[in-house]
């Protein structure tokens, strides 16, 4: 067992909580019933990965192998690290059959066409998603295991989640997929967030949504004893309709849990009591950036309660509409440099 | 717009007396009443009115480094402190820090002993306190002298050379403290109202309690309050044409569930050139019949038009009321303060500075270039 191999399964160890480790081990499936029942759970992970690294020395495993176990891992608890959403565009009239076998073969070829070390594996999941593992060398340089890309594609369809990859990383696998899933082109869908489930589930409208025809009537009668019953329908009305265009805005139930959404605002200032400002010419450079535990919740909450303005700006609800949360805003005027026109005013 | 803008005005001096009296504290007691006398004396308005933060002077010219020694003021630099206040402190003598020092390590040394309160590796490692003064850190002739205070301890495996490490550091401070409230106490008692503490909790816990058995004195929680951090968003822009403030960053929390945090963080030059044009004419404020002091004075009004022109863009784009959560930070390269208390003063080198009390907050900036510095006064 070489050190590289040695350093991974070390890394491996310090990343797996110790109630997990049995469970993934079993997976695995290359442990011996006799090896894994001489592993003691109850010991420390220094003991652990002692005796895993001797059980790796005695089987003769390498690198591939304990990267397979790592795989698993990450599979099974995809909600770590910075996830990328990326859009494949333009497909040729065969892309719809590409198929996991067609796809490996050609995924592989593609990329070690255009770099000499590197080394891939691909899994495909339950849910149809195929799993790649890249791990990155160059032409001096054999594959460092240690920082290894993960790219999850699901078959089909246009859409590409990854993590970990490197801008100079980034030319080459987008160049690699759109060969083999039989694309023109491959564009950032904007999105992005620790949560990999959220930011699928936001992006290919896995979550429930909410209708106008959902909502037979914002009033509703009814029968419980109020201090002053004019003054209860009075609000509820308006209650009910806030929170009808809060659900139709961000969905109803259960959101994915998104954590932030950040605007890149270049507009100009306009406010009618600042004559100064309205007539400068340059605009208002600012970031704003929302965060929460669950953003479309927090938002949602917002409009239902009346601090949001409803209806919802069409800003806030582009979030779940288009599946993105990243937005560089401009004034609707031509201008080459605006990535999104978006009319401020409402 | 213009009655809106009285409105605004008067709830941060309304909310400034309710908190005042919320406070049970004798030093809050002694310290209101002061004010109350003083405007019964028929002080002028213009005293009292900064002291309930309506208006400030405009930062001025200042040369800290002539007064305090640049080296001391790097200790108080790039570090966050724990703001706390203290009320004033009975026998405390600068003559004797050498004494305290002593003191104080013996303190903690037998604090650890009893298994009070920390961890058992610490008690393996020593502690060595120092106290000392940092001249020059004050306003006034009344001020007393602000006073460092270091705890320098060996980590936990460090081999038996290996120097000591600093662990935790604090200070005490008074900077253009009330001259009626310091006139007022007896000869006995010394008054650094403002502490500041970084490092571990535990270590805050035992320095305060030290205190508090040698000087009979009190120390309470200090927040930095709403009007104060939005009075920084305006003195610290308007700092942006001596000194590159890089950028104007707010966070507010809204009070939804789950909570939501919203970050503005706006491009330093049209942060400026947003606050110049809400700044008044001269001509409005000599009619005003205010003291037109050099370089002007900052009104509150000048800073509620200018965080209710930042809220205004920000409605107008996410349709969400600001004024609807609170605001809990305010930073740019000069600096950072949290409604928690704690507060950072930064620098691009060694020539920036800053010192705090609890009535004032001294916030000291110099320029490369020339060697001046601005002063801003906040009442907490």
């Amino acid at each position: 067992m070489d050190d590289s191999a040695k350093r991974l399964l070390q890394r491996f160890m310090r990343r797996i909580p110790t109630q997990m480790l049995k469970t993934t081990l079993e997976k695995w499936s290359r442990l011996t019933v006799a090896q894994q029942k001489s592993l003691d759970f109850t010991q420390s992970k220094w003991a652990l990965t002692e005796a895993l690294l001797d059980i790796c020395e005695e089987n003769k495993w390498t690198t591939k192998h304990i990267s397979e176990l790592e795989m698993i891992y990450v599979i099974d608890n995809p909600n770590q690290g910075m996830w990328h959403a990326f859009q494949l565009m333009d497909p040729e009239d065969d892309a719809h059959s590409v198929e996991l076998t067609q796809f490996k073969e050609q995924f592989k070829s593609h990329l070690s066409e255009l770099i000499r070390h590197v080394s891939v594996k691909i899994k495909k999941h339950t849910d149809e998603a195929v799993w790649i593992r890249i791990a990155w060398g160059d032409s001096y340089s054999r594959p460092n295991h240690l920082k290894p890309t993960y790219v999850v594609h699901y078959l089909q369809t246009p859409y590409v989640f990854v993590t970990s990859l490197t801008s100079k990383q980034k030319p080459l696998l987008s160049q690699a997929l759109v060969l083999s899933t039989r694309h023109h082109a491959i564009k950032d869908a904007n999105l992005s967030g620790k949560k990999f489930t959220a930011i699928r589930d936001l992006l290919m409208r896995q979550y429930q949504q909410a209708f106008p025809t959902k909502y037979p009537s914002p009033l509703k009668e009814k029968n419980q004893t109020v201090s002053n019953p004019l003054i209860e329908r009075e609000q509820a009305g308006p209650a009910a309709n806030r929170l009808q265009m809060a659900c139709e805005a961000f969905g109803d139930g259960m959101l994915p849990q998104l954590q932030s959404a950040v605007y890149k605002l270049e507009t100009k200032f306009r406010d009618q009591t600042n004559k100064t400002m309205t007539e400068r010419e340059e605009s208002f450079r600012c970031v704003v950036k929302f965060a929460s535990t669950n953003l479309l919740e927090s938002l949602r909450d917002c409009a239902s309660s009346g601090i949001a303005s409803t209806p919802v700006t069409p800003l806030l609800s582009s979030i779940p509409l288009k599946g993105r949360n990243y937005f560089v805003i401009t004034d609707n005027s031509p201008g080459p440099s605006s990535q999104m026109h978006q009319k401020t005013d409402g | 717009m213009e009655r809106q803008h009285n409105s605004v005005v008067r709830t941060p001096l309304n909310s400034v007396v309710v908190q005042r009296r919320s406070k049970s504290k004798s030093y809050r007691q002694s310290y209101r009443s002061c004010l109350g006398a003083a405007s019964r004396l028929g002080l002028t308005p213009a005293l009292t009115a900064r002291r309930l933060n309506t208006s400030r002077r405009a930062p001025k010219s200042h040369n800290i480094t002539d007064k305090v020694d640049p080296e001391q003021l790097t200790l108080l630099l790039k570090t966050e402190w724990k703001l706390s206040y203290v009320t004033p402190l009975y026998q405390f003598r600068h003559t004797q820090l050498k004494s305290y020092s002593r003191q104080l390590s013996a303190f903690i040394a037998a604090e650890k002993q009893q298994g009070l309160a920390v961890d058992a590796e610490g008690s393996q490692s020593s502690f060595r306190v120092s106290f000392s003064v940092v001249q020059g850190m004050t306003e006034t002739a009344d001020d007393a002298e602000t006073v460092l205070i270091q705890i320098h301890s060996k980590p936990m495996f460090a081999k038996q050379d290996d120097p000591q490490k600093l662990v935790w550091s604090g200070w005490l401070a008074c900077i253009n403290g009330n001259p009626d409230y310091l006139s007022s106490l007896s000869k006995d008692f010394i008054c650094l109202p403002l502490f500041g503490s970084s490092g571990p909790e535990v270590l805050t816990t035992l320095v305060k309690s030290w205190f508090q058995q040698m000087f009979d004195c009190c120390f309470g929680p200090l927040e930095i309050s709403h009007t104060s951090l939005q009075w920084l968003v305006a003195l610290w822009t308007n700092c942006h044409t001596e000194s590159n403030i890089q950028h104007l960053r707010m966070i507010w929390t809204l009070p939804v569930t789950p909570p939501l945090q919203i970050t503005y963080t706006v491009d330093a030059q049209d942060a400026w050139e947003l606050w110049s044009s809400v700044r008044k004419d001269p001509e409005e404020e000599s009619e005003g019949g205010e003291e037109v002091e050099e370089g002007g004075s900052i009104d509150l009004k000048e800073v509620m038009r200018f965080m209710q022109g930042l809220k205004n863009h920000f409605y107008r784009h996410f349709r969400l009321d600001l004024s609807a959560g609170s605001l809990q930070q305010v930073s740019t390269a000069l600096g950072s303060a949290k409604y928690s208390g704690r507060i950072k003063v930064s620098s691009d080198g060694k020539n920036c500075s800053q010192s705090f009390s609890q009535d004032t907050f001294l916030l000291t900036h110099t320029r490369k270039d020339k060697c001046c510095t601005n002063i801003f006064f906040l009442s907490f």
